[in-house]
């Protein structure tokens, strides 16, 4: 079994979904599961491809880190499908297509080959986008992310100018023996706003607010649990050990991850629609995310995007039904939308305390170890931050969940299917384990990633 | 001298994209910053006096000068890519003008 596979199969299925639309779905839903179970089988290690020596040639690395990243995005995308595939169905060769695209970036080791796993993931969303109908919105989206795409590849081209490689870990002990930290500020900082377009960091995100704010039941939880996750997962392995930023360009990025923590959890509060609310939330937890690469803190980091990525599926998937059903996503408009769906209101409301952090959800026990780790190094201004974040959190999260249980005057009637019900009670269990019992949370740690292991042993 | 020419290119592209509203134009100014970018890529792999790098009958010996393939290499996929993303971007800019009866983003937003 070879991971090349997680990409080349659904590309193949992508090709042949097209000739025959009926099967389409079906293709979908088994080179998913087929994708899933393969993961499991895949021996950890380097995959060489053409059989170039590893500097040379284009090569995978699949460790720990790799192999939770696509763990958790390949059984999104199936559950994501699975709920929509009704409604859906004719965007299944594009999700198959966006998931060769996000394997690819998970699995590259390789600079080039992930700018072009990113285009092709970017061509997948813009194209997922369009169900939105909201033409002028995909449009500023496919605009914002070809420019940050276009920095991404002038940043990697001017290392390559410098060191001769492009391959990861090649550029990693090449750089290492250079010792020449300035001149590589204006590289690692044209990848680092390249790549915080996709990853929706402040203030390259203008585009969030179009595409998320309008979303459905499709690209709301495809933008804010899979793509979110995965580009998580590549700027947590970008920062850690590419960039590893140090000197005034730590102090910058700390500076806007931080201000973008602030200013998103800020328009989060002001905002009076769920959508809205829900996306600068995401916006806030981004920046979390990569703060806490920043500062070295990997398992805690990864632990964020997958319990960030199961609760926002859920709330997404939540409020784009009742927004489709009703027509509006006005908090005063869904007033009373838990009185008639009380489990869906009990596993809203547990998915919501946890990204919140409230103790006996998975959340809390992830907050509470990143802040502890901070403190250990000192980094008071930060845990300052994320308490205040929190706090703003909890404001506007505990002002939505009031409006979203008590009837108000209008009666609002959602309904949702069984289907949905099963996964948002998986998830909130999911959620409340974790949350009890964080004994196997502890099993793991930052040596899931094992770049600077290999990049050290030569 | 040509990285200049290229970096030139790319910013005026990215000038291009913050001034215009048209999405027509918008799209021309997307193209004349990947143009930008691939010159600039391919100057990366240039080397005075060298010669293509391809092993002939006649300059196969090694001892020639060779200009870097890899960039050029590069810049096949970047332009193929940059294609792709040129035709999304037209389809959803005829969308726009489908839905909205204009290329002007101004006048999109006034009848929003």
């Amino acid at each position: 079994m070879n991971a090349v596979l997680l990409i080349a199969v659904p590309l193949i299925a992508a090709f042949l979904s097209i000739i025959s639309k009926k099967i389409a779905p079906y293709l979908m839903l088994v080179v998913g599961l087929f994708n899933l179970i393969l993961v499991f089988f895949i021996p950890e290690g380097f995959v060489i491809i053409g059989g170039f020596s590893q500097s040379l040639g284009i090569n995978l690395l699949f460790d720990s880190f790799a192999k939770i990243a696509l763990i958790l995005v390949n059984s999104l995308v199936l559950i994501i499908f699975f709920l929509n595939i009704k409604k859906y169905g004719s965007y299944s060769s594009i999700l198959l297509v966006a998931l060769a695209g996000l394997n690819g970036l998970l699995l590259t080791n390789d600079l080039f080959n992930l700018f072009v796993f990113l285009e092709i993931a970017g061509i997948a969303a813009y194209l997922i986008s369009t169900s939105n109908k909201k033409p002028t919105h995909t449009f500023h989206y496919l605009v914002l992310g070809v420019v940050g795409s276009s920095l991404y590849l002038f940043g990697l081209i001017i290392l390559y100018a410098m060191f001769g490689t492009l391959n990861m870990v090649d550029l990693i002990g090449k750089i290492q023996l250079s010792g020449n930290y300035k001149n590589l500020i204006l590289p690692f900082l044209l990848m680092f706003i390249g790549l915080g377009v996709e990853a929706k960091l402040l203030p390259f995100n203008s585009w969030v607010k179009g595409i998320l704010g309008k979303s459905n039941t499709l690209s709301g939880p495809i933008f804010a649990s899979v793509y979110a996750a995965t580009i998580g997962f590549v700027l947590g392995r970008l920062i850690n050990n590419l960039f590893m930023f140090e000197g005034s360009l730590l102090t910058v990025v700390i500076v806007i991850l931080s201000v973008g923590i602030l200013i998103g959890e800020a328009m989060a509060f002001a905002s009076s629609k769920a959508r809205e609310i829900l996306l600068f939330s995401s916006v806030a937890q981004a920046s979390i995310v990569a703060l806490l690469f920043t500062n070295g803190i990997i398992i805690w980091a990864v632990y964020l995007i997958i319990a960030n990525a199961l609760s926002k599926l859920v709330l997404f998937l939540v409020i784009n039904k009742a927004t489709e059903d009703t027509g509006t996503d006005e908090l005063d408009a869904l007033q009373g939308l838990f009185s008639k769906n009380i489990l869906v209101g009990i596993t809203f409301t547990l998915a919501s305390l946890s990204v919140m952090g409230l103790p006996l959800l998975a959340g809390f026990a992830i907050k509470l170890n990143f802040l502890t780790e901070l403190a250990s190094s000192n980094q008071i201004m930060l845990i300052a931050i994320i308490l205040i974040s929190t706090l703003v959190e909890g404001i506007y999260f505990v002002r939505m969940l009031v409006k979203l249980w008590y009837k108000g005057e209008n009666e609002v009637s959602v309904k949702y299917n069984l289907s949905f019900k099963i996964v948002f009670v998986i998830i909130a269990l999911a959620l409340l384990v974790f949350g009890t019992y964080s004994t196997p949370l502890n099993k793991l740690d930052n040596s899931i990633d094992t770049i600077q292991e290999v990049v050290n042993n030569g | 001298m040509i990285q200049y020419v290229a970096i030139i290119l790319f910013v005026l592209g990215l000038y291009g994209l913050l001034v215009n509203r048209n999405v027509i134009k918008m799209v021309i100014s997307l193209n004349i910053m990947e143009i930008g970018l691939n010159l600039f890529i391919i100057s990366i792999g240039f080397v005075y006096d060298g010669i293509a790098p391809i092993i002939t009958s006649s300059a196969g010996t090694g001892a020639l000068i060779y200009v870097d393939p890899l960039p050029q290499a590069l810049v096949l996929t970047a332009i193929v890519i940059g294609v792709g993303t040129t035709a999304l971007a037209l389809a959803i800019a005829k969308s726009i003008h489908v839905k909205h009866n204009t290329f002007d983003l101004n006048e999109v937003e006034e009848t929003v």
